[in-house]
C-alpha cells in the first residue's frame, strides 16, 4: 500500500462528522473501529489477468482528494406515499433501533480498505424505509457532489410484502481544481415477500475517482434488482451483489456502461445462491471507445444448501476504437448441482459485414456505428424497468456518441 | 435513364493478391431493364456484387464500373458535368445515394435497431449524401450572392426529413405491395428473420429507396412458393413502377417463371462468357452449365 490516506485522518474527524449528524455512541464507536482497522485492511480485490492488474487501486493518490470535512452537496430526495425516506440525522432520530440492526448487517463495515474509509468518513446519508404491504413507486435520491470527495451511505429496508422503486443518480456540481472521490455503499434489506427495484445512475465527472458497492440480501420470496449505468467518472470500481438468503428468492443484476477518452471501469456483479430454490439474472452490456478500458467480473456462487438454483450471466462488450481495452470473466462455482446455471462473456468489436449493410443503405460511417452502438445497448435497455432510468440512459449514451 | 456500366473488372481479395476473383468482367445494365446473371457456384456472382457496392474485402486492380445519369432521375435536373460517375472513386454510402442498391445474398442481423427507423435514417442519408455529391460549389457561391442560401440541387432533405408519420406512410405502401405483415416494420433489422422473410425484406428495402439500379443477389434462395411469387412482383414493380433497372443474380430458373429478364447472363470462373435473351436462360435449364464450359473452354 503505498498512498494511505488514513496516516492523516483524526479520530477528532469522525467524532466531527459523527456528531454533526447526532449519531447514538454505538454508531461513533462502529466508525472509530473502523478508522481504526484502516492500516490492516487491502483494496477491494481486483481481476489480474497474465502479467496485468487492471485496476491498481493501490496506486490511486487518496491522500489528494479526501478531504473529510469538507464534504458538500445538493440532495434531492422524493419519498412515496407510505414510504419514509430519511435523511442521515433524522435516520438515526427516528429509526435508531431499525438503523442499528441493519447497519453494516450486508457490507461489513471492514470488507475491505474503502468500505472502512466510507463507514468512518460518510457525511451524508439516506434510509429507505418501507413497512409491511406498503408500495411506494418513484423514489428518488439525486446526488450532486460539490465538495472534493463526499462519503454516501444508503440503506433500503423493506418488510414483510412491501415493494419499493428507487432512482439514484449521482453527478458533479461544483468545479474543483483537480482530482475528486465519491465513496457510496449502499445496502438492502428485502424482507420476506417484498420487493426491492434499485436503479442507480453514475454520471460523475471525468476528474472524480468512484467507488460504489451496492449489495443486498433478501428474506424468503423477496426480489432484489438492480440496475446500474455507469457513464462519467475517470476510475470506477464498483460491486452491485445480491445474496439470495432466504428460499425461493431472486435478484436481477442490470448493467450498462459507456467509457471514452481515459476512462476506466472495473465492474463486478455477483450473487450468492445460499437459500433453496433461488434464481439469478445477470445481464451487462458496455462500450468502450479511445483509450477507455473495462474490466468485468462477475459471479455466480452457489451453496452446499442451494437446492434447485437457476442463474444465468452474460456479458457483452463492445470496442469501438484499436486502443481501447476490455477484460470479462464471468465465473462460476457451485457447490451444489442442483443447478441450471450458464454463463458467457464476450469482447467484440464493430462486425464490419454489419457496417457495409447499412452503408449500401446511404447510411454514412458514423450514423451507422452509432445505430449499431444504440442497438448494441437495446437489450439491456429493455429489461430496465424503470422507465425514467431507461430515457436518462438512453439520452446519456446517444449524447456520448454524439460528441 | 441510369446506365450502370461494369467495364474488363479484375478483383482480388484485399488481404489476399494471391486470389483473384473477378477477371476482366463486362455488364452493362440499364434503367427500366431487368437482367439475370447466372452461373455456377463459386464463378464471382457476389462478388462482382459486393465490389459495385464498394465492399472493403476486395481490391479491385483494373477495369471501370461507371454510372451514367441522363439527368431527370432526381427531383432536380443534373448539371451535365454531374453525370457520369466512377463508382469505383466513392464510399459504399455515396453510391448508394447515387442510386446502386444491393439486396444481399447473406443479410447482416442487426439487434435492436428497428426496420422502420433503420430505413427512414436510410432514406434521409440518401437525400443527404446526393445532395452533397451533386452541391456545386460555384453555384452555391453565386447564389450565395444573389442571396439566396439553397444549392440548385435542393432534395427532400432541404425541406427537412422524411418525417415519422410521412415515412410509415411510404413504407405501409411498399409494404402491402409486397404483401408483407404489418409487425415487420417494427422487428428488428433481420433478427430471428427466416431465410425467406429476409429476402422479402431486401425487396422491400429496394422499394422504399427506389434505386436507379438495384443489384439482387440470390434473392429467389429459400423462398417457399408464395413468397416467391410477392418478391417477384416487387421486382417487377422495381422496373415498372420506379423504372429501376435490376441485375438479379440467381442460379435458378425457378425464378425467371414469375420475372422474365430482358437479358441473359452467364458467369464462369470470374468472367461474363455468354449474354443473350430470355431464351438462353431456357438453355442453360436444359444443357447445365458444363455446356458452358464446354462452350467456353472447347470440349475436355
Ligand atoms: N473475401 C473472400 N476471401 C477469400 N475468398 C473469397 C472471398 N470472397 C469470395 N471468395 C472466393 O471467390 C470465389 C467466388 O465467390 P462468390 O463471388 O461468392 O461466388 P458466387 O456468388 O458466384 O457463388 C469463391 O471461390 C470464393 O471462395
Ligand atoms: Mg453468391
Amino acid at each position: 500500500m503505498s498512498t494511505q490516506v488514513h496516516a492523516n485522518l483524526t479520530e477528532e474527524q469522525v467524532r466531527a462528522i459523527s456528531d454533526e449528524l447526532d449519531e447514538p455512541e454505538w454508531l461513533l464507536e462502529t466508525r472509530l473501529d473502523a478508522l481504526s482497522a484502516l492500516s490492516d485492511l487491502d483494496m477491494p480485490k481486483v481481476i489480474r489477468t497474465p502479467g496485468r492488474d487492471w485496476t491498481n487501486l493501490d496506486a490511486l493518490d487518496f491522500e489528494s482528494f479526501v478531504d473529510p470535512l469538507e464534504g458538500a452537496e445538493q440532495k434531492e430526495r422524493v419519498t412515496a406515499e407510505g414510504a419514509e425516506v430519511l435523511e442521515w440525522s433524522e435516520a438515526v432520530a427516528e429509526h435508531e433501533a431499525l438503523v442499528r440492526e441493519h447497519f453494516g448487517s450486508v457490507v461489513d463495515t471492514q470488507e475491505n480498505y474503502l468500505t472502512a474509509l466510507s463507514t468512518a468518513l460518510f457525511s451524508t446519508g439516506t434510509l429507505v424505509y418501507v413497512p409491511e404491504r406498503v408500495d411506494a413507486e418513484d423514489v428518488k435520491i439525486r446526488t450532486t457532489v460539490d465538495s472534493r470527495s463526499l462519503f454516501n451511505y444508503t440503506l433500503v429496508v423493506t418488510e414483510t410484502s412491501a415493494s419499493v422503486t428507487i432512482l439514484e443518480r449521482q453527478s458533479t456540481g461544483d468545479e474543483v481544481e483537480g482530482d475528486r472521490y465519491y465513496s457510496g455503499i449502499v445496502e438492502a434489506v428485502a424482507g420476506e415477500n417484498s420487493r426491492i427495484q434499485y436503479g442507480a445512475l453514475q454520471n460523475l465527472s471525468e476528474e472524480t475517482y468512484n467507488y460504489t458497492l451496492k449489495r443486498g440480501r433478501t428474506d424468503v420470496y423477496a426480489t432484489i434488482n438492480w440496475i446500474d449505468g455507469n457513464i462519467g467518472s475517470r476510475l470506477t470500481k464498483t460491486e452491485v451483489s445480491t445474496e439470495l438468503a432466504g428460499d425461493s428468492s431472486e435478484t436481477q443484476i442490470v448493467g450498462a456502461f459507456f467509457g471514452h477518452d481515459d476512462q476506466h471501469f472495473d465492474l463486478d456483479s455477483k450473487v450468492w445462491h445460499y437459500g433453496e430454490h433461488t434464481t439469478a439474472d445477470l445481464v451487462m452490456r458496455g462500450v468502450v471507445d479511445d483509450t477507455a478500458r473495462s474490466v468485468y467480473e462477475g459471479v455466480q456462487y452457489v451453496g452446499d444448501d442451494a437446492w434447485n438454483t437457476s442463474s444465468y450471466q452474460r456479458e457483452n462488450t463492445l470496442m469501438l476504437s484499436d486502443e481501447s481495452e476490455a477484460d470479462a470473466s464471468p465465473k462460476l462455482e457451485i457447490d451444489n448441482h442442483d443447478t441450471e446455471a450458464s454463463h458467457s462473456a464476450t469482447v467484440g468489436q464493430i462486425d464490419e459485414e454489419d457496417l457495409f449493410y447499412m452503408l449500401t443503405r446511404g447510411i454514412d460511417r458514423e450514423s451507422a456505428r452509432n445505430q449499431l452502438v444504440e442497438g448494441f445497448f437495446v437489450p439491456v435497455l429493455d429489461e430496465v424497468e424503470v422507465g425514467e432510468l431507461r430515457a436518462d440512459l438512453r439520452e446519456l449514451i446517444a449524447a456520448r456518441l454524439r460528441e | 435513364m441510369a446506365r450502370l456500366e461494369i467495364r474488363n473488372l479484375h478483383a482480388e481479395v484485399a488481404d489476399d493478391e494471391e486470389e483473384t476473383i473477378l477477371e476482366g468482367v463486362d455488364l452493362a445494365v440499364e434503367s427500366d431493364e431487368i437482367h439475370a446473371l447466372m452461373g455456377p457456384n463459386g464463378s464471382g456472382k457476389s462478388t462482382l456484387a459486393k465490389v459495385v457496392a464498394g465492399h472493403p474485402a476486395y481490391r479491385v486492380t483494373e477495369g471501370e464500373v461507371t454510372l451514367h445519369l441522363d439527368g431527370d432521375e432526381f427531383d432536380e435536373p443534373i448539371p451535365e458535368d454531374k453525370r457520369t460517375w466512377d463508382l469505383l472513386d466513392l464510399e459504399p454510402n455515396e453510391r448508394a445515394a447515387l442510386g446502386i442498391y444491393l439486396g444481399f445474398q447473406y443479410p447482416a442481423e442487426i439487434e435492436g435497431v428497428t426496420m422502420v427507423n433503420f430505413l427512414r435514417t436510410a432514406l434521409n442519408a440518401k437525400f443527404e449524401e446526393r445532395e452533397e455529391l451533386f452541391e456545386d460549389e460555384e453555384d452555391e457561391e453565386e447564389a450565395e450572392e444573389a442571396g439566396y442560401d439553397t444549392s440548385p440541387m435542393e432534395g427532400p432533405a432541404d425541406e427537412g426529413e422524411v418525417g415519422v408519420a410521412q415515412f410509415q406512410e411510404i413504407l405501409r405502401g411498399k409494404m402491402e405491395l409486397l404483401d408483407i405483415d404489418d409487425r415487420f416494420a417494427d422487428r428488428y433489422l433481420n433478427a430471428g428473420f427466416s431465410g425467406g422473410e429476409k429476402k422479402q425484406n431486401e425487396v422491400l428495402q429496394a422499394a422504399v429507396l427506389e434505386p436507379e439500379i438495384a443489384i439482387l443477389d440470390e434473392i429467389d434462395s429459400g423462398l417457399d412458393i408464395d413468397r416467391l411469387r410477392d418478391v417477384s412482383t416487387g421486382i417487377n414493380a422495381l422496373r415498372d413502377e420506379e423504372g429501376s433497372g435490376v441485375l438479379m443474380i440467381t442460379h435458378y430458373q425457378r425464378i425467371l417463371d414469375y420475372v422474365e429478364p430482358d437479358r441473359v447472363h452467364v458467369m464462369l470462373d470470374g468472367q461474363v462468357v455468354m449474354e443473350g435473351g430470355p431464351d438462353l436462360a431456357e438453355k442453360l435449364e436444359d444443357k447445365g452449365y458444363d455446356w458452358v464450359r464446354e462452350e467456353t473452354y472447347g470440349t475436355a
